[in-house]
């Protein structure tokens, strides 16, 4: 049970609300997803259960379930805010976007600013972007493919002692280490100076240790945080669906709470007296889109 | 920089390699909880909290690798530590030996619940598990479990109380544990301590 459900769920109200404003000025429609889908390998996160001798997933990563309905080509430029399951009972809330079927770095660098500005538009400006790429990885394990899996495990909790400890030469080893501190705004990987340069944030830089391990990432993958929390606020990265080029990103909501400062109520007009008139007043003030209180 | 560290067993190990490195440590005493040399400050928390505290916010700590692992803590692990080293066992009264394939339905008591779920479920075996926190090796012998999961140092405690060791299920040791968003907010001073860390242990701490 939540310590103060009523209380949490006003706070996340305030925020969700102008987190669907910022993504539907973008041109993103919300999706609703069902809570439950049939089971599938490709389904991530959520709780397994069984019912009538069928498996289930209630409350899967949306990524996963969206790309699990996705059953021909279809551009999409849609959002989600929904609470994920953790594989038992515990849940995270989730916003996010989805943005099927763009081009090229159009799809990154709009998937980026939505990010961007969505933070901004609830007033949390002291944030991180670091951007990676799965490909420089790919391209940087080419020879040396058998150690992949030990060495992106590596990489993810970022203990290169265990990259020394593999029989690979030390020149692979110097040419690794490189990468996994390389941070700053300009690398050697064309596309990501290039997205880079379109986004034009100073909060943005190129981070090669940045790593997300989820099977539908393809190449570029981003991370936010703020040096006032402790923990990511959000992340997401690029994939592909039927031959689509695609890029989402999802923030957790709780983070994203910890961090906004702004006011939770705004200025309303309070409306009192006979009943009849008072809410024939305020009926007329909500018309006009002024938020309205009716007091006794 | 924060650090959190543990209580008991590694104290004196975490204070002892992290002078080595240049880091002035000034242990909390008595009833403190935190203390101050100049830029760093210091924490002292439970061993099992400490990946927990580093997860959320604390920069730095050193903590058992059996723990991070047991609390699934979202942490940075850059260093693996020359202390604190043992392992964790499956072990069970040397009357009732069985194979591990047999212990179908066994109560298992331990502190490591998620660990001991995961062996099992590797071998699809299923088990009741307790959880216990301390003196796990008394479980069997008043008849509350059938086998336990827990640390095994020099094997003397299982000894003395007629278990023998069944498995190893993890060697476990001290690890550095870093603070994912540190680790790019102070990403100098944090690769910096790391370097210097493992110097004093190639110099052989």
């Amino acid at each position: 049970m939540k310590k103060d459900l009523f209380s949490e769920s006003v706070r996340l109200a305030y925020i969700v609300k102008d987190l669907r404003r910022t993504f539907e000025l973008w041109g993103y429609k919300e999706i609703f997803l069902p809570s439950v889908e049939e089971y599938s390998p490709n389904l991530r996160k959520g709780t397994k259960f069984a019912y009538n001798n069928k498996f289930y997933m209630f409350k899967p990563d949306p990524t996963s379930q969206i790309l699990a309905n996705l059953k021909e080509r279809r551009e999409l430029k849609i959002y989600y805010i929904l609470e994920v399951l953790n594989g038992a009972t515990k849940g995270e809330w989730q916003a996010g976007i989805e943005f099927i079927g763009g081009n090229d770095l159009m799809v990154q660098v709009e998937g980026i600013l939505v990010a961007i500005t969505a933070l901004e538009s609830l007033g949390i400006n002291e944030f991180y972007i670091d951007v990676g790429s799965l490909e420089v990885w790919k391209r940087a394990l080419k020879e040396i493919e058998e150690y992949k899996p030990q060495i992106i495990t590596a990489l993810s909790r970022r203990n290169f002692e265990e990259i020394e400890s593999l029989p690979i030469s030390s020149a692979k080893k110097e040419e690794l280490w490189k990468l996994f501190n390389f941070r700053g705004k300009k690398c050697e990987y064309q596309k990501l100076n290039k997205i880079i340069e379109a986004i034009n944030d100073k909060r943005v830089f190129v981070d090669f240790g940045t790593m997300r391990i989820l099977p539908y990432y393809s190449d570029i993958i981003f991370e936010v945080y703020s040096p006032k929390f402790g923990k990511p606020i959000g992340g997401g990265g690029e994939y592909e669906i039927k031959g689509m080029k695609a890029f989402g990103f999802a923030f957790n909501l709780k983070a994203i709470l910890k961090l906004y400062e702004g006011d939770l109520e705004k200025t309303r007009k309070i409306i009192s007296g006979d009943l009849k008139e008072a809410y024939n007043k305020a009926k007329q003030f909500v018309s006009l889109g002024i938020p309205v209180k009716v007091r006794k | 920089m924060r650090f959190v560290l543990p209580k008991g067993r590694l104290l004196t190990g975490s204070v002892e390699i992290l002078q080595k490195a240049g880091i002035e440590v000034r242990p909390p005493q008595g009833r403190e909880l935190i203390t101050k040399n100049g830029e760093y400050s210091f924490l002292l928390a439970k061993s099992f909290d400490v990946p927990v505290y580093v997860e959320h916010g604390i920069d730095i700590g050193i903590a058992g690798n059996d723990i991070v692992e047991e609390r699934e803590s979202d942490v940075f692990v850059p260093l693996e530590l020359p202390f604190g080293k043992c392992r964790l066992s499956l072990a069970i009264p040397k009357e009732k030996s069985v194979k591990v394939e047999e212990m179908d339905g066994f109560r298992i008591a331990t502190k490591y619940t998620n660990l001991t779920r995961k062996f099992f479920d590797k071998r699809g075996i299923e088990v009741e598990i307790i959880k216990l926190h301390g003196s796990i090796e008394l479980a069997p012998k008043i008849g509350i479990a059938d086998a336990i999961v827990d640390i095994v140092e020099t094997g003397n405690t299982l000894l003395a109380n007629d278990l023998i060791e069944l498995e190893k299920i993890m060697d476990i040791s001290a690890v550095l544990i870093v603070n994912r968003i540190s680790q790019k907010t102070r990403f100098e001073e944090i690769n910096d301590l790391i370097l210097k860390l493992k110097g004093v242990v190639e110099d052989g701490f």
